[in-house]
């Protein structure tokens, strides 16, 4: 396989899908700057990746920084930028986020906005500061998001979840017109349930009803989407989680619409215990 | 392949057609009826929100109107009374700001004060507002503040209302009021988008969830809508956005509130408002609860066909019915104004690294 001279910066990349995507991208020849907060996991990941390793000349680096504000954003992408006499990078992988899922009534206004922060904002104001930069650039480049399958469909116990997922693909039709204004490309990716430490983490607080919803579930590792992503971000065009029978899809609605009905009296008693009736 | 295996998936996918065709047909369920349901209106003091209020108060429900400004509420208020049917319709208004739990669970109150603490039976969430700009003209700041005209104005207010019809055990109803860019987006409204697909994702939880307590959940799709606040936005709206309007044809409030209206009496779940809307919702349905099988097959075959630009005069405007088509119509019209685009950066200022 040919070298690659992209530089290509990948948030949320010390785990899970990130991760994958970066050691993807890395064995490829590409120059891969990956971004987290915790610094102990970057260190790790860093290991990773320099296994992953195709030629010395690579820049492999990673970045302690929090991307879910511009200012964050943008601290991380002039430190990535750095060894590169200050241009940015080519591809930006935009993995960053996190589900939670629980119940509406349970939530408060503050939570329901901490879920678009783990949800949305953490790779829009990203996408915000490397755009940003790529026009002032010149660079031609692409952005990558990753939403979910819970983009174009919502079950319960998502109420926190697929606003924040709806809202990237919304960003992500958006710019995937207005970049044409600067030739930059816009990518989505629309995974299913990934096997990663972020999943072990949301199923202990899931509600019940939605773990038996998905009981049936079948998921991905994190390397499967990895390899997904990258292929269809190289050449681009828009992934969608492709439903082979549609005429099926409304048959599933009535289904799980049934088991939500058939889970009330549970729920009720559920409220109570938890005292929300008494607030 | 074997026609004995074939027949009888095809009679399979047919009787599942019929069935779901006949049961969205509505033929056995029961229209929703105002009549003296409470009906709070957010957004409640000018555009959809007023010509929904009205149309409420026509169908003799009790409503309750909602925004910030006094004065705006007021002049309403005079219009809604001249529509009342009877004596025993509670028609009144609170001035508050919806955008947090806070601002709508304090609205909320107010207005279950004139029935006895009763919470009320119907929510129109019709606060909100668009602002379309150049996405390398925003800042954290005002993407976020876009987000909460967009989203935020509508989300606090179901939460609260949510949770009070919970606790009350009251089965009602939360209408969201979305926008066409709640299912596709083109360039200018990368702040307005991401916060109607948001209301979108939710409203798709909600339907789900909300099953649990009974409540129904509806959203609406409105395209361009005749109100003062379109006449504000078109002052800041990019150019090359309103090049890619130049041919749209909007509806007037009342046209918008009464679609809502029939939508939520006949319990669409999406409520799409024209002809492009019917298109984008039955090519986007998914796994959504659909209202009538059949048509939104005729509208998704439509909004599928390739390969030729099919025109179809529709309310003496032309509409390209042919989505793909449209897209690429679209992207052009975006390419071709790059040059124009540069200038634009130049004169802001927009050059050379920070």
């Amino acid at each position: 396989m040919a070298d690659w001279n992209q530089h290509c910066f990948v948030t949320g990349g010390s785990s899970g899908t990130g991760l994958a995507l970066a050691v993807m991208l890395a064995q490829r020849g590409a120059d891969v700057s990956i971004v987290a907060r915790n610094k102990g996991r970057l260190d790790k990941a860093l290991e990773t990746l320099e296994a992953a390793r195709k030629t010395p000349k690579q820049i492999l680096k990673a970045y302690s920084f929090a991307v879910d504000s511009e200012a964050g954003s943008l601290a991380a992408l002039k430190a990535a930028s750095e060894p590169f006499g200050g241009r940015c990078p080519e591809a930006l992988f935009l993995v960053a986020g996190a589900a939670r899922p629980s119940y509406f009534v349970e939530q408060d206004e503050e939570l329901l906005r901490n879920g678009m922060q783990i949800s949305y904002w953490a790779q829009a104001c990203t996408a915000l500061a490397g755009s940003k930069e790529m026009a002032r650039q010149g660079v031609k480049g692409k952005i990558v998001f990753v939403s979910s399958v819970l983009a174009f469909f919502s079950i319960v116990g998502y109420s926190t979840y697929s606003p924040g997922k709806f809202a990237i693909r919304g960003l992500a039709e958006a710019l995937q017109s207005e970049l044409k204004l600067y030739d930059i490309d816009v990518h989505i990716s629309f995974p299913p349930t990934i096997y990663t430490s972020g999943y072990e983490e949301e199923n202990k607080t899931k509600p019940a009803i939605t773990l038996k919803i998905e009981e049936t579930d079948s998921g991905l590792t994190p390397e499967q989407v990895a390899a997904g992503i990258f292929k269809v971000s190289f050449p681009p065009f828009i992934v969608r989680a492709l439903t082979a029978a549609k005429w099926f899809l409304p048959v599933w609605r009535k289904t799980v619409d049934s088991q939500v009905k058939r889970h009330r009296a549970e729920h009720q008693e559920y409220l109570k215990i938890r005292g929300f009736f008494s607030t | 392949m074997e026609y004995a295996t074939v027949a009888p998936a095809l009679v399979l996918v047919l009787v599942t057609t019929v069935i779901l065709a006949v049961g969205k047909m509505g033929l056995f369920s029961k229209k929703w009826d105002p009549r003296g349901q409470h009906c709070f209106v957010t957004g409640g003091s000018s555009g959809t929100g007023l010509a929904l209020a009205l149309l409420l108060v026509k169908r003799g429900a009790h409503v309750s109107i909602v925004a910030r400004n006094e004065g705006k509420l007021q002049k309403a208020i005079a219009e809604l009374e001249g529509q009342r049917q009877s004596a025993e319709q509670i028609i009144k208004s609170y001035s508050f700001a919806v955008d947090s739990e806070a601002g709508s669970a304090a609205a909320l109150q107010a207005a279950s004060e004139a029935h006895g603490g009763r919470c009320p039976d119907a929510f129109f969430l019709c606060a909100g507002a668009s602002r379309p700009s150049f996405w390398i003209d925003q800042n954290e700041e005002s993407m976020r503040k876009d987000m909460d005209s967009s989203y935020g104005a509508q989300a606090f207010t179901a939460l609260a209302a949510t949770k009070e019809m919970v606790k009350q055990g009251v089965k009602g109803k939360v209408v969201f009021v979305s926008s066409v860019l709640g299912y596709f987006s083109i360039v200018g409204y990368s702040t307005y988008s991401p916060g109607k697909f948001a209301l979108r994702g939710l409203a798709e939880a909600l339907q789900s969830e909300l099953i649990l307590y009974g409540i129904d959940v509806h959203i609406v799709f409105p395209g361009t809508i005749y109100t003062p606040g379109y006449e504000t936005e078109n002052l800041t709206k990019p150019k090359v956005t309103l090049k890619i309007e130049e041919s749209d044809s909007g509806s007037t409030p009342e046209y918008v509130a009464d679609a809502i209206f029939k939508g939520v009496q006949k319990g669409k779940f999406h409520i799409t408002v024209d002809f492009l809307g019917h298109i984008f919702r039955a090519s986007s349905a998914g796994s959504s609860p659909r209202n009538s099988y059949l048509s939104d097959m005729f509208f998704a075959l439509i909004g599928y066909v390739r390969g030729f630009g099919v025109s179809l005069r529709c309310r003496s405007d032309t509409v390209q019915i042919a989505l793909p088509i449209w897209r690429l119509t679209v992207d052009s019209t975006v390419r071709a104004h790059r040059v124009e685009h540069e200038d634009y950066l130049r004169q802001r200022g927009y050059t050379g690294a920070k």
